[in-house]
């Protein structure tokens, strides 16, 4: 919502609604939001309430002018104003149970604004009514309009004022042409007077005018305050979407922190408890046991580095590896042609069959990239699918696609697959599906990790689909012109 | 005098080696690598006592192997030691689906041997030295 220029400069608000979030981080009045418009629901509803103790004085007001009015020369105040003091009683108790039982403070916005134009509308037609029965164009009433229209424009929308304004002044019109052509009966005033047709059209034309002006003035005064609680409710809500998506941020950050923490401890328990088995000398360590047991031990210490390792590689891509030692004009044929050359002998030892259908296509040359980083994530997706590979072999394919803008790599394998409620998490840290721990003890979990940072730090998106027992396919697809906008920048 | 079974079941097969070893002073010991084989081990031949790791195949296993004994008549009086490397305020924020851990015992990786003998031991008692 964008305040526009309103009378004399001042902006004026033009209110929309607006759906606060809910949050629970905040304390205090601030926790009190709900929906918004210029003020927030329950800020209305509170103006409501007050309006409506308000009336009961205009209740025993009509009551009395309708005891006293003969006196002072209004012969139809009794029982005409009682009537309507019944009726606006009436309607007022029908107001007061809706805002305590129907229309709570956590009401919508736009419901509550609804129940204050209604609240409006029956009290205008309820004060024309008056106005009718005490004389007219010359009432002692008429002002009464006036005061309604200064509350309505501090309590909803001026261009619902507006238009309120201006039936009510044609309204009020209608009410005083009526009277002055005999359609309805006219009553006489203070003092018994009637009015002449002339002073009638005066008190209408400064009616209109007043009731516009009023409008007008109200709006003047109350638009800046208006704005200012429209730009503050902005502000609360931008700060508070902040202060949510930096505690989301923590969390997350807690939770790896933690997730990292437990793999690291859970190889230093074993060690730990290894190491105390052969000291408290439950075991030989010259003994066959004791020498399996500290083979097992040292491989544990393996894994551990593997951990480390791997977590300062995705703590150093995390970290903004840009700056790292990038090139340009980087050729993945001749990355993924270095892979196959290290993979076939691995390959063959699982009783995999490599396939490249790569050689003869066209160039698939990045106008930037991290070298080391691209290797490591097609190795890593390379080695994983021979590793995964089922125990009797298959094959794993590996195919480049090229267009004007990007390249896609598939990496397709004929293995174990992943099961189809882990397809999802593969990529975060520490995922390992059951059948790949059983296929391979060792791993740290953490590869697919490195290789969907380093895909993302080319521009590109990393993506598989798998099926258990079958295989997995894992798609690269890498911008063919991204450049980080810190190496363009310098 | 027959030796108390006990049945250690943890992935890491170093830790169940050491483990092992410790028990064997004065326990029969069985193992099992994941949930499912610990379960057909108890089926088998339910052991005196129980040692569980939590996450093997799955984040949970450990815990859900520990209620399926508890639930069932057979194997509801077989003590259970949970000891694992996942500390308790880690259990809870990890939002297992019930939070009933109907374990005996809980222990955290590393664990001293004399702890180890000392909390085995108040549950199925001293039991014996091999050969004894």
């Amino acid at each position: 919502m964008t305040p526009s220029s309103g009378p004399n400069g001042h902006p004026r608000t033009q209110a929309a609604e607006i759906q606060s979030p809910s949050t629970s981080s905040m304390s205090g009045a601030q926790e009190r939001s709900g929906s918004f418009s210029f003020i927030f629901a329950w800020e209305l509803h509170e103006r409501l309430l007050w309006f409506s103790n308000l009336r009961w004085l205009a209740v025993a007001g009509l009551a009395l002018a309708s005891l006293l009015g003969p006196m002072v020369g209004m012969e139809a105040t009794r029982p005409s104003l009682m009537v309507v003091a019944g009726l606006v009683a009436t309607y007022n108790l029908v107001f007061v149970y809706a805002l305590r039982y129907r229309y709570g403070p956590e009401e919508d916005y736009g419901n509550l604004r609804t129940v204050a134009i209604l609240q409006m509308v029956t009290d205008l037609a309820a004060l024309l009514v008056t106005v009718h029965f005490t004389g007219g164009c010359a009432s002692p009433v008429l002002p009464f309009v006036v005061f309604h229209m200064a509350i309505g424009t501090i309590m909803i929308e001026t261009r619902i004022m507006y238009f309120l304004a201006f039936s009510t002044c044609f309204a009020a019109a209608g009410l005083f042409a009526c009277e002055h052509l005999g359609v309805l009966e006219r009553y006489s005033s203070v003092t018994g007077v009637q009015s002449s047709l002339a002073s009638c059209g005066l008190s209408t034309a400064m009616l209109v005018g007043l009731v516009f002006g009023i409008v007008y003035l109200t709006d003047s005064v109350t638009s800046r305050f208006k704005t200012r609680n429209i730009e503050l409710h902005q502000t609360t809500t931008e700060l508070r979407r902040a202060l949510d998506e930096r505690e989301e941020l923590e969390r997350r950050k807690s939770h790896y922190m933690r997730i990292s923490a437990h793999q690291l401890r859970s190889p230093l328990g074993t060690i730990k408890t290894s190491i105390q088995v052969l000291l408290d000398g439950y075991l030989d360590p010259g003994s066959d046991e004791g020498l399996r047991l500290l083979g097992g031990t040292a491989r544990r210490v393996d894994s551990l580095l593997d951990i480390v390792n791997d977590l300062l590689e995705l703590a150093k891509m995390r970290e903004g590896r840009a700056r790292a030692p990038w090139a340009r004009n980087v050729s993945i044929n001749q990355i993924l042609a270095d892979i196959f050359d290290a993979a076939d002998p691995i390959a063959r030892e699982a009783d995999v069959e490599l396939i490249p259908h790569f050689i003869h296509e066209g160039a698939a040359i990045l106008d930037w990239a991290v070298p080391p980083d691209l290797v490591y994530a097609f190795e890593n997706v390379i080695h994983n699918a021979i590793k995964y590979s089922k125990s009797e072999g298959g094959t794993v394919t590996v195919a480049l696609g090229i267009d004007r803008t990007h390249a896609m790599v598939v990496v397709a394998d004929e293995g174990i697959g992943i099961p189809a409620d882990l397809q999802d998490d593969v990529f975060l840290e520490f995922v390992r599906a059951p059948n790949a721990k059983h296929a391979e003890a060792e791993g740290t979990g953490l590869g697919l990790s490195i290789v969907r940072e380093a895909v993302q730090m080319h521009g590109g998106k990393v993506s598989l689909e798998s099926a258990e027992g079958l295989g997995t396919t894992v798609t690269v697809v890498l911008p063919l012109h991204y450049v980080p906008p810190e190496i363009i920048g310098g | 005098m027959k030796r108390p079974t006990i049945l250690v079941a943890d992935d890491d097969a170093v830790f169940v080696a050491s483990v092992g070893s410790i028990l064997r002073s004065r326990y029969e010991v069985r193992t099992a690598t994941n949930g499912s084989e610990a379960l057909a081990s108890v089926e088998e031949d339910p052991p005196d006592l129980v040692i569980l790791d939590v996450m093997m195949d799955h984040m949970s296993e450990g815990f859900d192997v520990a209620r399926s004994l508890r639930l069932s008549d057979v194997t509801s009086l077989i003590p259970i030691i949970i000891l694992t490397g996942v500390d308790r305020v880690y259990n809870l924020r990890m939002e297992v689906d019930e939070s009933w851990v109907p374990a005996d015992h809980y222990m955290e990786k590393p664990v001293e041997s004399a702890e180890l003998l000392r909390v085995v031991g108040g549950l199925v008692g001293p039991g014996a030295p091999e050969g004894s």
